[in-house]
């Protein structure tokens, strides 16, 4: 039915090149992507140390002394996100862009772009500015501090169904396009990455062990696979920038 | 895998719709809806007694809730089937849908946050119940942009056959007059504009679920015509 009706016609052969000239446009958003999640790397790991993250467990007086130690990474590692973040939503329209060249309906690029905007606030700035807000002065009540704490782990890692939604729809229109944008295999690691948001759920109950924010399903299992996937999706659409033909060039 | 984008769309928002009714039904804090007055005592009192419940529930809220957007997405697509003199009113609908979604996706975290641990200092839990409550009521300008650009879009509908019929239009624009006075859930205590006041809880939720129900089937109902209408012409197949 429709899948017929909102159809591209497949990169002819003879259009089809295997240059970035020409492409400037997609080029500039890859590279904006990568770096994008290379800061988002820094900023997470070595300065806020927001990853791995110390555990639920902590008491009032470590989670204080944790903002207290950490205040100044904090500061400078998400102010330049406050910057950054715009770069999440280059890589979602870059790889939306992709998604509008297979032969499958708008529709899923639409879900892939609307669930992406919704996971950068709970999913990502929320978290940050928690944060900001835990070190912005020096005598806040530890009491507060600790339920900032919860605030951003919970958000950040706990945000779940804009991402699942996101995997989904990505996963379905990779499985259903026939112009062969991305490779099948990628589909199922997006909906690995759906299994993986189900078993993050327990973050909201447990304090510690493998199901707790900073345990080895909940946090280690999903941030690896993230990261092969992520690596894997800009890789990827770095072939498939260079395999498509030049839209029109006015 | 040849069922369309559309369907598939809008079987998960049905399916998803069903398991959130589901959860509504089992959070502890809705039938009947919290109210606002509840001492901090008490709003402590609640949270350590339905912990389980509160986390089971809106854990399922956290998951389900935006996988509703790909059914509002389905509506931006034949938005653009419209004849209207552009597409604007497709990507005005696609942009406050996203926002819409966000408010509820943070809504839930909040109830999530609070149950973590019961055991905080009540007042910092009357703050977060507060602001789960105020947050999953009072932001209706979204779904009211919705509602309004799908009315203007189906009144301005060009075509012999329009894709929705014109009662789709009054519809929107009755829910969004209705939903409306929910914003003032932010300053009322008691009453019916209260968080749980029969117009800002009873009446906005029941609106909220036969929107999506209602755009359910007439969205399937377009998609049909839609079908029918490219086995007649397909040359109108849109590049």
């Amino acid at each position: 039915m429709s899948a017929t009706t909102e159809t591209r016609p497949a990169p002819a052969a003879a259009t089809s090149t295997d240059t970035l000239e020409g492409k400037r446009d997609l080029s500039i958003c890859w590279w904006i992507t990568v770096v994008f999640y290379g800061l988002f790397g820094v900023i997470f790991v070595p300065l806020t140390r927001l990853m791995p993250p110390p555990g639920p467990d902590m008491s009032t007086a470590q989670i204080t002394e944790y903002f207290q130690g950490n205040r100044t990474g904090i500061q400078i590692g998400f102010v330049v996100l406050m910057v950054a973040i715009g770069g999440a939503a280059i890589a979602a329209g870059l790889i939306a862009y992709q998604m509008t060249l297979m032969s499958v309906s708008k529709i899923y690029a639409y879900s892939y772009i609307t669930t992406l905007a919704v996971g950068a606030l709970p999913g990502c700035l929320l978290g940050a500015l928690a944060f900001l807000a835990a070190v912005f002065r020096a005598d806040t009540d530890p009491e507060v501090l600790v339920l900032l704490y919860d605030v951003a782990f919970l958000t950040f890692v706990g945000s779940l169904g804009c991402f699942a939604t996101n995997y989904l729809v990505f996963a379905v229109a990779v499985l259903q396009d026939r112009n062969g944008i991305f490779p099948r295999w990628l589909a199922y690691v997006a909906i690995w990455q759906i299994v993986t948001e189900v078993l993050a759920a327990p973050v909201f109950v447990f304090r510690s062990g493998p199901f707790a924010w900073n345990g080895v399903i909940s946090f280690w299992e999903g941030t690896i696979l993230f990261g092969i996937f992520l690596g894997a999706l800009i890789r990827l659409s770095r072939t498939a920038i260079r395999r498509q033909p030049i839209e029109a060039v006015a | 895998m040849n069922i369309s984008a559309q369907s598939i769309s809008l079987w998960l928002a049905a399916v998803f719709g069903t398991v959130l009714v589901a959860a509504f039904v089992l959070f502890p804090g809705f039938l009947p809806p919290m109210s606002p007055e509840m001492s901090s005592g008490e709003v402590a009192e609640f949270y350590a007694e339905n912990k389980t419940w509160i986390r089971t529930s809106m854990v399922v809220f956290d998951f389900c809730c935006v996988m509703l957007l790909p059914l509002f997405m389905v509506v931006v697509h034949h938005i653009k089937r419209m004849r209207t003199s552009t597409d604007v009113f497709a990507y005005c609908y696609l942009s406050a849908a996203a926002s819409g979604a966000t408010i509820l996706a943070i809504a839930n975290l909040f109830w999530l946050i609070a149950a973590f641990r019961p055991e905080r200092n009540p007042e910092l839990l009357v703050l977060l119940n507060d602001l789960a409550w105020i947050t999953f009521t009072a932001p209706v300008g979204m779904i009211i942009a919705q509602n309004l650009c799908l009315a203007l879009a189906v009144y301005l509908d060009q075509r012999p056959d329009p894709v929705f019929p014109k009662w789709v239009g009054h519809f929107n624009i009755a829910t969004a007059v209705l939903t409306a006075p929910a914003a003032c859930a932010a300053m009322f205590k008691s009453g019916p504009l209260a968080w749980d006041g029969l117009i800002s809880f009873w009446l906005r939720l029941t609106l909220f679920a036969a929107y999506i129900a209602v755009m359910f089937f007439m969205l399937r109902r377009a998609m049909r015509h839609e079908a029918l209408e490219l086995q007649r012409a397909p040359e109108l197949v849109p590049a």
